[in-house]
């Protein structure tokens, strides 16, 4: 076991790459377990940044899971929204983990909503920034072409490059750094098949090895 | 605390102007009033009113539909002018309001920005004084140019480093600028300083941008 993630309270937040039993909700809270920390994941299904922020309903389910205990989907629309803020003041973490980018990316659509984007991802570290807790961002992985998630391989392309410059003062994975365009087959264009989230979680995972001792100072 | 309080109630009690636009895509629309006295902008659904004090007369960036006309007025004492105006998808449109009576005149200063940037800090320099026909926002003793030749109607932007430094805006003689009241720049913020010839001399208004966020 790597120690380099023991003894950390970490808050992972997403979207809906963390509301099914096979996602990142599983494989990635598995990894930082097995390093020693603790662990708590919250996933809302199509929210974006701001819907972290300003409270609002889910709009196709949320998922949480806490240490070793089991996930815990519900698929409803119309739940209340968890705000970081709460679960901040409920869990004290010292290392805040944000995977998202898909939802915010605006697929299908000409134009990529630079203004909207940031609106969303400054006011959720502001929140951050705020308390002084140390965070890192997921950026979106590559995905599939040609479903109806009209996700491109240019647009992650164009989402990852905007949310390097954005996300601060989090630190950014590149999650299309991970895997060449295609490598990771999708099931639906957007979410991975259970080897993709096995392979992105310890991705991530490793990213944060090298990441998090440069960030977390420890007593 | 209590004045915060009673400013957040006053804000959330203000009606919406117009419908807020698809997150995607969106455009922003913000109301500035350099005037003198307090405008009222009317709107088919709404009406608001902006005080002339510094700390209120900069609202926020609200999210609006683009592509759709929007029509109003602005009011100031008696006088009103018709308003009219469509977004494109990411603009950021300021309408700003200045004079009084006959002078009383109603500016669209247009950004498409594509500078979001959470490591620096972005300062606009909008031009609202037509004796002014080259605007700049200068820094330090030395007033390095920082945004220049900013044209009256015209605003430019500039990302810049966070830092804690006295700026000015300079009309083109140096010795004659006029301090901009910001305080230190933070990483991520953006910032806009309005110049304008208030009647009875040069003015200068800064403040943090603000977007409001998108709601149904």
């Amino acid at each position: 076991m790597d120690a380099l993630l023991a003894g950390l309270a970490i808050l992972v937040i997403g979207d809906s790459h963390m509301v099914t039993r096979d996602y990142l909700i599983t494989t990635l809270h598995n990894d930082l377990i097995e390093q020693g920390a603790k662990v708590d994941t919250y996933g809302m299904c199509g929210a974006n940044a701001g819907d972290w922020v300003y409270p609002t309903t889910v709009s196709c389910g949320r998922g949480e899971r806490h240490d070793k205990g089991p996930p815990v989907v519900n698929y409803n629309t119309g739940i209340p929204t968890w705000t970081l803020d709460g679960l901040i003041a409920k869990h004290h973490p010292n290392l805040i983990v944000i995977e998202m980018g898909d939802t915010m990316a605006g697929y299908g659509q000409g134009i990529f909503p630079q203004g909207w984007i940031y609106q969303q991802v400054h006011a959720l570290t502001g929140r951050i920034a705020a308390q002084n807790i140390p965070c890192v961002w997921v950026g979106p992985p590559w995905g599939s072409e040609g479903s109806t998630y009209h996700k491109t391989f240019n647009r992650v392309k164009e989402m990852s490059e905007f949310l390097a410059t954005a996300v601060a003062p989090c630190k950014f994975i590149d999650s299309t750094q991970f895997s060449k365009p295609g490598d990771w087959p999708t099931i639906d264009g957007q979410h991975l098949t259970s080897t993709g989230y096995r392979a992105w979680g310890q991705d991530i995972t490793n990213s944060l090895d090298q990441i998090v001792p440069q960030l977390v100072h420890r007593p | 605390m209590l004045l915060l309080l009673a400013i957040g109630t006053a804000r959330a009690a203000d009606g919406r102007l117009y419908p807020s636009g698809p997150p995607n895509g969106v455009a922003y629309l913000r109301f500035v009033n350099l005037a003198p006295n307090e405008v009222m902008i009317v709107s088919p659904a709404a009406k608001i009113t902006i005080p002339a004090n510094d700390a209120d007369r900069v609202r926020e960036f609200d999210p609006v539909t683009p592509g759709t006309a929007l029509t109003g007025s602005v009011q100031l004492g008696d006088a009103t002018k018709p308003l009219n105006l469509t977004l494109q998808p990411n603009e950021f449109v300021t309408v700003a309001v200045t004079g009084s009576g006959d002078k009383f005149a109603v500016t669209l200063l247009r950004e498409t920005p594509t500078d979001f940037n959470a490591l620096k800090s972005s300062l606009a320099l909008f031009n609202l004084d037509q004796g002014c026909a080259s605007a700049q926002l200068v820094a330090g003793d030395q007033h390095v140019a920082v945004v220049s030749d900013v044209a009256p109607g015209a605003v430019t932007r500039r990302l810049v480093n966070p830092v804690d430094v006295a700026l000015a805006v300079s009309c083109g003689d140096p010795a004659q600028t006029v301090p901009v009241k910001l305080g230190g720049l933070v990483a991520g913020d953006r910032y806009s300083v309005f110049v304008v010839d208030s009647g009875s001399g040069r003015q200068v208004v800064a403040k943090r941008d603000e977007q409001a966020p998108f709601r149904p």
